[in-house]
């Protein structure tokens, strides 16, 4: 460590604590040095200090020492007295505002780096005026009685050679009542050295007056103690030039002329010698004596042992006198006021060993006294020696903390004392590199002191917390803010402002937003205050995405910092604004090239699933070659890496904003910024940008300088468009609540041909403030390329190429209902617009969904539906679908080919739309068309749309085809309907099957089926049909069902209705059932399938609303299969009743099977006919019990007595229930007359006839079932496969059926 | 300083434990969760006064952790009436910690070992130091639980509820 003297503690000492002079003047002495621009004091201030004037001293040790420097202060007996409190203040704020204008900082450039700010601390000191601030609120505490250092040791009388009457004058100086109070009070020895001083000015003429006045004052006063001044000797002021020696002190002199421009070389020389003498021959030798006497008495009364024992007890009684906080009063020639003194001399003359002992001696007897202020004095000045002595570091920093305590601990009275001690305290601390001791210290010191002087002290507490090491950042900047409130607080705003801008570099980056938000309000503020917008709005702008401060504070930053636009009087244009915040992964760019859209929702359907709709309806490749020379279309070679857009067709781009704040704002004037330029200029301008971004790489640029760049570049772009026509931007006004989001469309026109590229997008916030943000392409990535995903590179995903403009159809489908009934058939209109001037041609169609939409024909259009549906006498078999392909994944359909669609003209097309089941569908319909002029790259367009159909559930048809028993060729249909609606009611009006060779036929041959003809909601019914096979020998079924359908209907209302029928072979009926049948063959495998029906039904009118057409519904069973166990089918066909004479002979009949082999593979068929054997037959009650099964069946043979009515009850159940009832006569038997068992081979889909004969004996009933068929069906190897999967067993063995055969006999 | 001290003292007239603040800091010096979680009157200025007195704290704590093995620093830093307690984290102990509770996570633990020194301060006025270090060792818990989350990011903010209620809760009981 270094010398404690030469630390600035150290100086600060010396300089503080040295003798006063007491000078007492005469007004004439003032007015000769008036002339000079100084008074007296002034004047002879820069001779008061030495730096070498090599004075022995000897104290109380026999050793004398040299002292080298030394300093007297000279003060009017005026000033001698605690100064004023509110000019002190007013003195010290001065000094502040002083240094505040002195700041050459430039507040407007940006806050210090960080780094910067510590190394600037470590090289240099710190402001500084921070010490002249220091010294001066030192300065206020002085004068005070409890401290003997103020006190003058000498007084100075001068009197001026003009005055009259000269030592009167001296006697009456020194008894006027002019005197300090410290004098008068009796605080201090009024018995003081006593110097006199004669002034003359020597323009006043000669010094023969004054040297006579001399003389006689020598013989007045004593020889040794006067003395003659002769100033302004200098003829018309050009004095010697000697500026240097005054301008370290204040001179409140702001005249023209520079101080002392009297004063030659003599007069100066003659005040140093002045001086020097003064000190070396009179002050310090009086010190010098008055503590040698001091020291005497203090040791004769205080010193030793006996003096201690008698000052405790001596202390100890007068204990509880008195307890004033000021403590006793202590007269001079109080023991303890003359310790005082000889510590205070024996400091100031550098003796400390001989001031600590004395301090020490005087503290303890203060304490006792509980004289506290007086204590802490001492304590402070215990202190102080011991820092000059350099040891024991840690009494002094204990006894300037008992001091520090002890003067707060009295209060105001205190307080300055405290400050002051505060301050010497964190000097001593700050010497020995104890930084973090120091700034809390000062922080302590903040606490007592208004808040000027405690922003200072904070401020000083920062600085300490930088230097400390490691530099404690975080500390600095809380101080560094709590400075800046108490400048503020004292409307220091540029102090302030400096304060802030310190901790804005310290908290900048970090993550604590409320701090962060903190710190910019206020500088924001402060700034607008000082009027320097610019900045301020700069850091307004950091808190304006405050989301997480309550709704009360974003109320307030946001009205600040519009006020503070306001104030600024013009928009001002930010880059990167924050209010609202755009989400950037959410841009999205919707453009056309050669892929239209007809509603937006068509957009965002994924493009894979466009593409492979359009798969073969586009020209596979783009490259469409015109000759082979041309190995490319010149589009797709220029425009490779980017999109290509039409003139004339907007680009539109969806940006997401979002409101980060509790409270609304409002928006305006959202538009895009767009940069239209040739192809030529855009290469050159590539170029160039390839240039910039390389050099950027180089050296790279502060982020703040690049904002500005890119604020710059936006607005030039927009500036440039204001004027410029070549494309059309649109704007949007919107108004985002609190934390809402909103989606915002903005479309940009090109009118001509060139590279457009979509730069960034500008608004408006509340009408003030111009918000620009780029889209920077990095940011945007893949995002928003549709299309050629993977051929574009991200940077040109905002670039355009575009090209001339081209026709473009735009449609709709008309009436298209959100919401559809499953079944309900409905036309529809395409309208397709062609608004250019061109037309189109070659238009092709692709829908997604044919089971659902299909197109119609031209001949639809116009006719009446659903009348059209209804059966003509004629039936014209359109053939719709010949111009149509059912692609893999949907319909193609090609208009015809004179289909063209001129430029301005709309074309309309029919539609039908049908949706088989309940559910929600997404339909995907696109157009294409050829472009009739080729001059440009693109040859044609797709114009896509999409549809979202709701379908909601109507009628459940469900159908069940059993064979029927009594013939082969007929079936019985049972058909089920549930209708699933909750309130409408549906009117049945026919079922139809499909194909020629079936015929349906209502049950009850002419009865109605449904007399009420309507189903309400939720009701079900069920129907029975019979269906009737029509060819009579074939069965074979090659023919599709679509290529002709034919097909025979049933009216559901009563017979005799007039209503027509529907066609179900016209178009789209027709058609519909096509695609139904292949979606349920799809779905329904196994069964072969033998018939198709369709149910169409209308909507029942309601009451309510009056529909302006009736709501037709068709629903199609279609592969509707028998339900049936066996594929082999027969029937027993022979007579039923005869009468014969058995008395001639017994009776030979004749029957016939007929047997059907209804599966697809070879039958091979056996017939067992089993004879009637009683024995073998079970007991009767057997066969009463005997259950349903076909098993059990089998056993019962023989006779059977059978009610005949069973047959035509349960015409339905071919094996139904036999009440099993034994012939009144079992012993008169039938017996199978041919072969027992009979082979047959039965290819598939044949039917043959085998022969039977039965004998009978006896007339009576019988039942002819006992025989039974086995089959075996003889699968080739490939459709063994097919058979395991479905569920057809390959063999099995079915009993007759009953056939009830009557014999009577014959009269 | 003044207002500081007013809103703390109005605090007090209310009873109970008016002020506290408490934060967790990452090592980066991110607050990665914050909760007023003092019966006091919550004020608008206390929210920015808070944060400086604890972020200002954080230098403290800076030369403090690396002088003890303790986890719990106790009072570290005080601003007037405002004391700013500290519990620092140490990898020891949650490597322990997870050692014997899942194997599976040591290797995912090793990769983010990092978390040491994440530091749960509290800013109070009370002097009630043993709930106070009761509070934070529960909570340090509840951080670890935080961290055996596999999708939770180390350092990243702390937005689960759950966690935040039970934080109340501890506050709650022991401040």
């Amino acid at each position: 460590m270094l010398d404690p003297a030469s630390s600035y503690l150290g100086k600060m000492l010396l300089e503080e604590i040295t003798p006063v002079v007491m000078v007492l003047r005469t007004p004439l002495v003032e007015e000769s040095c008036i002339k000079n621009g100084l008074n007296f004091v002034q004047m002879l201030n820069p001779f008061c200090v030495f730096n070498n004037i090599d004075v022995p001293v000897r104290t109380v040790s026999d050793q004398p020492y040299r002292l080298q420097k030394f300093k007297c202060r000279l003060f009017y007996a005026s000033d001698i007295r605690q100064p004023n409190k509110e000019a002190a203040n007013e003195h010290l704020k001065q000094v502040v505002i002083h240094a505040s204008e002195k700041d050459t900082t430039d507040l407007c450039s940006d806050p210090p780096q960080l780094e910067n700010i510590l190394t600037v601390a470590k090289t240099e000191s710190l402001p500084s005026w921070f010490q002249v601030f220091n010294k001066e609120l030192v300065r206020t505490s002085a004068f005070s009685e409890h401290e003997a250092f103020d006190h003058p040791v000498a007084c100075l009388l001068v009197v001026s050679s003009k005055d009259e009457q000269p030592i009167n004058k001296f006697v009456d100086l020194f008894n006027t009542n002019q005197f300090p109070s410290l004098l008068n009070d009796g605080a201090m020895d009024p018995k003081i050295l006593k110097h006199y001083l004669l002034i003359h000015d020597n323009q006043d003429g000669s010094s023969e007056k004054a040297m006579n006045i001399l003389t006689e004052m020598k013989s007045t006063f004593g020889t040794n103690d006067c003395r003659l001044l002769c100033i302004n000797s200098a003829q018309e002021g050009l004095g010697d030039q000697q500026d240097g020696a005054w301008l370290p002190y204040e001179t409140d002199t702001s005249l023209d002329q520079h101080p002392g421009c009297f004063l030659n070389i003599d007069d100066l020389n003659e005040m140093k010698d002045l001086m020097q003498d003064l000190s070396s021959k009179h002050i310090i030798p009086y010190m010098e004596q008055k503590i040698r006497v001091l020291n005497q008495q203090v040791s004769a009364t205080r010193k030793g042992f006996r003096n201690q024992i008698k000052n405790l007890w001596w202390r100890k009684g007068k204990e509880d006198t008195q307890d004033a906080p000021s403590g006793p009063m202590y007269t001079f020639s109080s023991i303890e006021s003359q310790i005082r003194v000889l510590g205070d001399y024996a400091f100031m003359l550098r003796d400390y060993e001989l001031a600590l002992s004395n301090y020490r001696l005087l503290s303890t007897d203060y304490k006792l006294d509980k004289a506290w202020k007086r204590y802490a004095g001492v304590q402070e000045m215990q202190a102080l020696t011991y820092f000059m002595l350099d040891q024991s570091r840690k009494d002094a920093e204990y006894c300037m903390e008992n001091a520090f305590n002890t003067y707060l601990k009295l209060g105001s009275s205190g307080q300055r004392n405290a400050t002051r001690c505060g301050l010497w305290w964190t000097e001593m601390l700050k010497c020995r590199d104890m930084y973090k001791e120091a700034a809390g210290v000062y922080f302590r010191i903040s606490n007592e002191e208004p808040s000027l002087h405690a922003a200072v002290m904070l401020e000083q507490a920062s600085y300490c917390y930088l230097l400390s090491n490691p530099p404690m950042l975080r500390k600095y900047g809380f101080h560094l803010v709590l400075a800046g409130n108490r400048y503020q607080i004292s409307d220091q705003r540029k102090h302030a402002i400096r304060t802030y801008r310190g901790a804005v570099a310290v908290y900048k980056g970090n993550t604590w937003n409320y701090i962060n938000d903190h710190v910019h309000f206020h500088i924001g503020k402060w700034y607008a205050f000082l009027e320097l917008f610019d900045v301020a709005i700069k850091h307004m702008l950091e808190v304006l995405e405050c989301s997480h401060q309550s709704i009360v504070m974003q109320e307030l930053f946001l009205r600040d910092f519009l006020q503070i636009v306001q104030k600024m009087g013009k928009t001002f244009e930010v880059f990167k604004l924050q209010l609202p915040v755009i989400n950037m992964p959410s841009l999205k760019v919707i453009f056309e090239d050669h892929r239209t859209y007809a509603s937006p929702t068509a957009v965002n359907v994924s493009e894979s699933l466009w593409r492979s709709l359009e798969e073969d309806m586009v020209p596979s490749i783009p490259t469409l070659r015109i000759n082979w020379l041309e190995s490319q279309p010149k589009y797709a070679k220029k425009y490779k890496d980017s999109n290509v857009c039409v003139a004339g067709e907007a680009i539109k781009v969806e940006i997401e904003f979002r409101n980060p704040l509790q409270i609304s704002i409002s928006v305006s004037g959202v538009s895009l910024i767009c940069q239209l330029s040739s192809e030529n200029e855009a290469k050159e301008s590539a170029e160039l940008g390839d240039q910039s971004v390389s050099g950027v790489d180089g050296h790279p640029l502060a982020s703040g300088y690049q904002n500005d760049l890119e604020l710059q570049k936006l607005k030039n772009s927009w500036e440039l468009n204001a004027g410029s026509s070549s494309f059309i931007l649109s704007e949007v006004d919107f108004f985002l609540g609190g934390r809402e989001t909103t989606v915002v469309q903005l479309t940009v026109t090109p009118r001509v041909e060139g590279i457009l590229e979509v730069v960034g997008v500008r608004w408006k916030f509340s009408d003030s403030v111009v918000g620009y943000h780029n889209f920077d392409s990095a940011l945007v990535k893949k995002k928003i390329v549709r299309g050629r995903k993977a051929r574009q590179s991200s940077s040109s995903n905002l670039k355009f190429t575009v090209i001339k403009g081209l026709p473009k159809l735009e449609g709709c489908i008309h009436r298209l209902p959100k919401i559809a009934y499953a079944g309900e058939l409905q036309r529809l209109v395409l309208e397709l617009r062609n608004e250019s001037e061109f037309p189109v041609k070659n238009m092709k169609m692709k829908i997604s969904q044919p089971r659902i939409l299909i197109p119609g024909t031209l001949e639809d259009m116009n006719a009446e539906f659903p009348a059209c549906l209804e059966k003509q006498q004629q039936s014209t078999s359109s053939n719709l679908l010949a111009n149509s392909v059912h692609g893999s994944n949907g319909l193609l359909f090609s208009f015809p080919e004179l289909v063209t669609i001129g430029g301005g003209t709309t074309f309309l097309w029919p539609l039908w739309l049908r949706a088989g089941e309940p559910g929600s569908i997404s339909l995907f319909i696109s157009v294409y068309y050829e472009m009739e002029n080729l001059s440009s790259g693109m040859r044609y367009r797709t114009l896509r749309m999409h549809y979202d159909l709701e379908v909601l559930p109507t009628l459940d048809v469900s159908v069940k085809i059993s064979p029927c028993p009594s013939r082969l060729q007929e079936f019985l249909v049972r058909m089920d309907i549930v209708n699933r609606t909750s309130s409408e009611t549906y009117k049945l009006q026919q079922l139809s099957s499909i194909g020629h060779q079936w015929k349906i036929l209502s049950l009850p041959s002419d009865g109605t089926i449904c007399p009420s003809q309507s189903l309400v909601a939720g009701q079900a019914l069920s129907c029975f049909f019979k269906l009737e096979n029509c060819s009579k020998s074939t069965w074979d079924d090659s023919v599709s069902a679509h290529s002709a359908i034919l097909g025979s209907d049933v009216r559901l209302g009563s017979q005799g209705s007039e209503e027509s029928i529907f066609d179900i072979s016209s178009t789209p009926v027709a058609d519909f059932h096509h695609y139904e049948r292949l979606h349920q063959e799809k779905s329904n495998q196994g069964h072969p399938s033998i018939a198709d029906f369709i149910l169409i039904s209308q909507l029942q009118e309601t009451r309510t609303g009056p529909s302006d057409s009736p709501r037709l519904f068709s629903h199609h069973a279609c592969n509707c299969s028998i339900a049936s166990t066996s594929p082999v089918w027969w029937l027993m066909d022979g007579p039923r009743a005869l009468n014969h004479d058995f008395s001639l002979s017994f009776c030979e009949i004749k029957l016939y099977l007929t047997i059907h082999n209804s599966s697809n593979a070879v039958a091979s068929i056996r017939i067992n006919t089993v004879d009637a054997n009683p024995s073998t037959s079970g007991p009767l009650s057997d066969a009463v019990v005997a259950p349903q099964s076909l098993a059990s069946f089998g056993h019962q043979v023989g006779w059977h007595n059978v009610s005949l009515t069973n047959d035509t009850k349960d015409s339905s159940d071919a094996v139904g229930s036999q009440v099993g009832k034994s012939s009144s006569d079992g012993t008169a038997p039938f017996i199978w007359s041919a072969s027992s068992c009979t082979l047959i081979k039965l290819g598939p889909m044949s039917t043959t006839k085998v022969p039977l004969q039965i004998c009978l004996f006896s007339p009576g009933t019988f039942d002819l079932s006992s025989y039974s068929l086995h089959w075996n069906l003889q699968f080739s190897d490939d459709e063994v496969f097919v058979a395991e999967k479905t569920i057809q067993s390959s063999s099995g063995t079915s009993q007759g059926h009953p056939y009830y055969l009557t014999v009577l006999q014959s009269p | 300083m003044a207002r500081i001290r007013e809103c703390n003292t109005a605090g007090q007239r209310k009873g109970m434990a008016s002020t506290a603040c408490f934060i967790i800091v990452s090592r980066n010096d991110i607050p990665i969760y914050e909760a007023e979680v003092g019966s006091a009157l919550k004020k608008e200025e206390a929210a920015h006064q808070h944060q400086f007195i604890l972020h200002a704290a954080l230098d403290i704590v800076q030369d403090l952790a690396w002088t003890t093995s303790a986890m719990f620093l106790k009072t570290v830093d005080k601003f007037n009436d405002l004391v700013v307690s500290v519990y620092v984290t140490a990898v020891k102990k949650i490597y322990g910690h997870i050692h014997c509770c899942f194997i599976v996570f040591i290797l995912l633990f090793s990769l983010t070992n990092h978390i040491i020194h994440t530091r749960l301060m509290l800013l109070h006025d009370s002097r009630n130091e043993d709930g106070i270090k009761s509070f934070f060792q529960e909570v340090h818990e509840l951080y670890i639980k935080i961290l055996l989350n596999p999708l939770y990011l180390p350092g990243s903010r702390i937005t689960s509820s759950h966690f935040d209620t039970k934080v109340r809760a501890l506050a709650r009981k022991y401040l």
